[in-house]
């Protein structure tokens, strides 16, 4: 049986330099993904119907995928088999289908039976943008004030707020690089997140800041505690993920998938990044 | 077992039960009809259920600040319509909202301003959209449509969305798209007109009654003795009197017969009342002579009840329905709808995979907390605890009769990752060097690793927040979810798990010794 002991590392070993390069780089490398796309299409992430408008049908039908996509004018988007069940597609229109009406019909009469279907119009898509960017803004900065407000100084606080951001971006880049469409679950799981990481965050400056006891001790305590807690989740997670993306439960899926992404940036924040910073914040900043 | 020193296990227990109660027997949470389909009191969303979803806005402009008085309401009214060539019922004008709706298409922002300045008004703007007043009504009407025409009612809701912009959202559990817009796409006019020669000959039609006329209508009901159907209805008393007048007026004082031809109306023989749904005639008649003399005695207006006529069943029910819902103020516009469409044979599937999504991540968070204690004392009440949790959180969503969708499926998930996680942070705390002997230790200790464990409660519930309020679609329930989880989790479940650990922990120190 598989032994789980979170490893206790020689911090000592280590600069802070050195340990804040490594998550610094893998934060300018995913801003600069993020930048590159927006630059080269126009938006940092592709955006899924959701926030483009579309249309999407669930049919079953027993034509192969090229046959199915040949029965639509105009094509879809994307065609996708539903994992555990035979003979039955997701299919993803863009907005120029048209009404979803007129999809189901064309369906219908090419002899598909039609399971499902939605429909999100343009307009409805680009407020949703608007929507989850400001609800993105809103937690963000939400968190920030609560981080000041809990350890009330400026450098533990910041180490917060860079670890959590970078776990945001980080995702974000992988999402972008891989094509994945940007979708209202994966917000959700984006601000999900914000949630997620912070306690990892505010266990280590809690133990390193507000108790007696020497430095690497109250780390390694912290570290005991903090890694076994986002491996949970992160296991919980890529449970979750794994089996929704079979079932092709998308929602259940993008959330579990970015979680998890997030989850392993946060762990490489936490432990290098942020505890980079509260070293030197004790050993140095205070004393200044 | 001290119940003082473990009252919070015991708030445990009492919130588990009661949300067994909540969730398994039947009937018991508030408001719930009792006779539920399942084996527990959930209510299950489109996603999980099947059925449809329309999120559309209402067609229309509205123009605002317009200070017209209430004596002038109706002059207005009929002088803007008039004006834009536009049907009555699609102008309304508030003297209490200072507004002027138009509920047509092809009416621009710049037509509706000029047409009221031409009358004296000074609009101070005019915006897409029409008032909130306009859109209660909107819900009402389409809730009692749903309510009058099945046995699932479904659910109907304003949904505002940042940009100002409020769509009306309609939920519709055992109906198709097709059956649910062919319902709603029709705005359920119904009027009645008396249809008689003019002194030159030529037919005229004179509208008698509107919807608004009538004050209680009765079943739909096979007509006695005819292949067609009734709809009885009974009108206002004010109104009874001014209509008995206008019938005697147009001759129907005295019995008519009726040969009324759709095509071409003007062929027509005979008196006729013309009854309309949606513009379409649906019934027209002569009036029999027992109801001619009610007419003409005047007696008619003392008990004014009649009964509608139409050719079937289905189109008496149809009647029935307009009458009792009344007319949708304005139309909803479909070109810009958002909707989803789900077949319940999907959704089930959706149910079932979801429910082994959500048993195969519980069963990995528990692998790993065995995995890293190797001490079942711990990990199984931690397990237990994260259990207890989701079961609350059911109980509470049972009690509020809240319709599970996907998103809140994946919020629980999310919870029993956030739940386990605090739960580890306690054990950690507690479960480090030194005996936990004396009170005093413990309460120290579980103070410290609440302090942590309420700070990140408090990032996630305000990082959550914004999209319980935005219009998101379905997050808002995911939202939802994991805030009442992690609140929950904070105030209930893990203060009892620190308890449950104390007293394991205790008895083994003494077993030790």
């Amino acid at each position: 049986m598989v032994e789980f002991e979170v490893p206790e590392i020689d911090y000592d070993q280590y600069t802070n330099r050195q340990l804040a390069a490594v998550p610094l780089a893998v934060l300018l490398v995913a801003i600069a993904v993020l930048a590159g796309s927006w630059m080269l299409t126009g938006s940092p992430v592709a955006l899924g119907i959701e926030f483009t408008g579309g249309s999407q049908l669930t049919v079953e039908s027993s034509m192969s995928t090229a046959e199915i996509g040949d029965t639509f004018s105009p094509e879809p988007v994307s065609i996708q088999g539903v994992g555990g069940q035979a003979n039955t597609y997701v299919l993803t229109f863009d907005n120029e289908a048209g009404n979803v009406t007129s999809l189901v019909n064309q369906a219908e009469s090419a002899g598909m039976t039609v399971l499902g279907s939605g429909e999100t119009p343009a307009t409805f898509g680009e407020e949703s943008q608007r929507i989850a960017l400001i609800g993105l803004a809103i937690a963000f900065v939400g968190m920030s004030l609560l981080a000041f407000a809990l350890f009330r100084t400026f450098v533990p606080s910041v180490a917060i707020i860079v670890s959590a951001f970078s776990d945001i971006v980080i995702p974000l880049a992988v999402l972008s690089l891989l094509r994945f469409k940007l979708s209202l679950g994966t917000v959700a799981a984006l601000l999900m997140l914000i949630g997620y990481s912070v306690d990892s965050d505010i266990l280590l400056n809690n133990h390193i800041l507000r108790r007696r006891g020497e430095f690497y001790e109250s780390t390694h305590a912290a570290m005991r505690t903090g890694v076994s807690m986002t491996l949970t989740s992160i296991a919980a997670m890529t449970v979750m993920a794994i089996m929704a993306s079979f079932y092709n439960i998308d929602l259940m899926a993008q959330i579990g998938f970015v979680l998890v992404l997030g989850l392993s940036a946060d762990l490489m924040n936490t432990y290098m990044l942020n505890l980079s910073l509260l070293r030197w914040y004790k050993f140095e900043g205070v004393n200044r | 077992m001290n119940v003082r020193e473990n009252w919070r296990v015991v708030l445990l227990v009492v919130f588990v039960v009661g949300s067994g109660i909540m969730l398994l027997v039947p009937g018991a949470p508030p408001g719930s009809s009792g006779g539920g389909t399942g084996p527990t009191n959930l209510q299950y969303g489109i996603q999980l259920d099947g059925g449809t979803r329309l999120q559309a806005p209402a067609v229309g402009i509205t123009a605002e600040g317009v200070n017209v008085s209430a004596d002038d309401e109706v002059s207005l009214a009929t002088n803007v319509s008039d004006e834009l060539s536009v049907d009555p019922i699609d102008v309304r004008v508030s003297a209490q909202s200072s507004t002027v709706e138009v509920f047509v298409r092809n009416v621009t922002h710049e037509e509706l301003r000029s047409t009221l300045e031409a009358q004296g008004y000074q609009p101070s703007t005019v915006r897409d959209g029409v008032t909130q007043q306009t859109r209660q009504e909107m819900v009402r009407v389409i809730s009692d449509k749903l309510t009058q025409s099945a046995l699932d009612s479904g659910s109907v809701s304003t949904l505002r969305s940042t940009g100002g912009q409020t769509f009306i959202s309609i939920t519709a559990p055992d109906r198709d798209l097709n059956e649910l817009r062919s319902l709603l796409d029709e705005r359920g006019v119904v009027r009645v007109y008396a249809f008689f020669p003019a002194e030159n000959g030529t037919y005229v039609r004179e509208q008698v009654l509107t919807q608004g006329d009538f004050r209680r209508i009765s079943a739909a009901e096979q007509s006695q003795g005819g292949s067609g159907a009734v709809v009885p209805v009974t009108l206002r008393q004010t109104v009874a009197e001014r209509y008995q007048e206008e019938m005697v007026q147009y001759g129907f004082g005295q019995a008519t017969t009726c040969n009324y031809d759709e095509a071409e109306p003007q062929n027509s023989r005979g008196r006729c009342l013309v009854a309309t749904l949606n513009g379409d005639v649906v019934f027209a008649g002569g009036v029999r002579q027992g109801l001619a003399e009610l007419y003409a005695s005047g007696e008619f207006a003392k008990s004014p009840t009649f009964q509608m006529e139409t050719t079937n069943m289905s189109e008496a029910r149809e009647l029935e329905i307009s009458l009792r819902a009344g007319q949708l103020p304005a139309p909803l516009n479909f070109e810009e709808d958002r909707s989803t469409t789900l077949e319940p044979a999907l959704a089930q599937r959706f149910k079932a995979n979801s429910l082994v999504v959500g048993i195969m991540a519980v069963f990995a968070v528990s692998g790993m907390v065995y995995l890293r204690y190797r001490n079942p004392r711990v990990a199984l009440p931690m397990i237990v605890t994260a259990m207890s949790e989701v079961l609350i959180l059911l109980g509470f969503v049972a009690s509020v009769q809240y319709a599970l969708n996907l998103s809140h499926i994946a919020g629980f998930i999310a919870v029993i990752g956030t739940g386990v996680d605090d739960l580890i942070i306690i054990a950690d705390e507690i479960l480090q060097q030194g005996e936990v002997a004396t009170g005093r230790v413990f309460q120290n200790r579980f103070r410290k690793a609440f302090w942590v464990i309420g700070a990140a409660a408090a990032t996630t519930i305000l990082a959550m927040s914004p999209l319980t309020v935005l219009g998101l679609g379905d997050l808002s329930g995911f939202a939802i979810v994991t805030i009442v989880g992690v609140l929950v989790g904070v105030l209930i479940t893990r203060p009892a798990y620190g308890d449950i650990l104390r007293s394991l922990v205790l008895r083994q120190e003494q077993r030790e010794k």
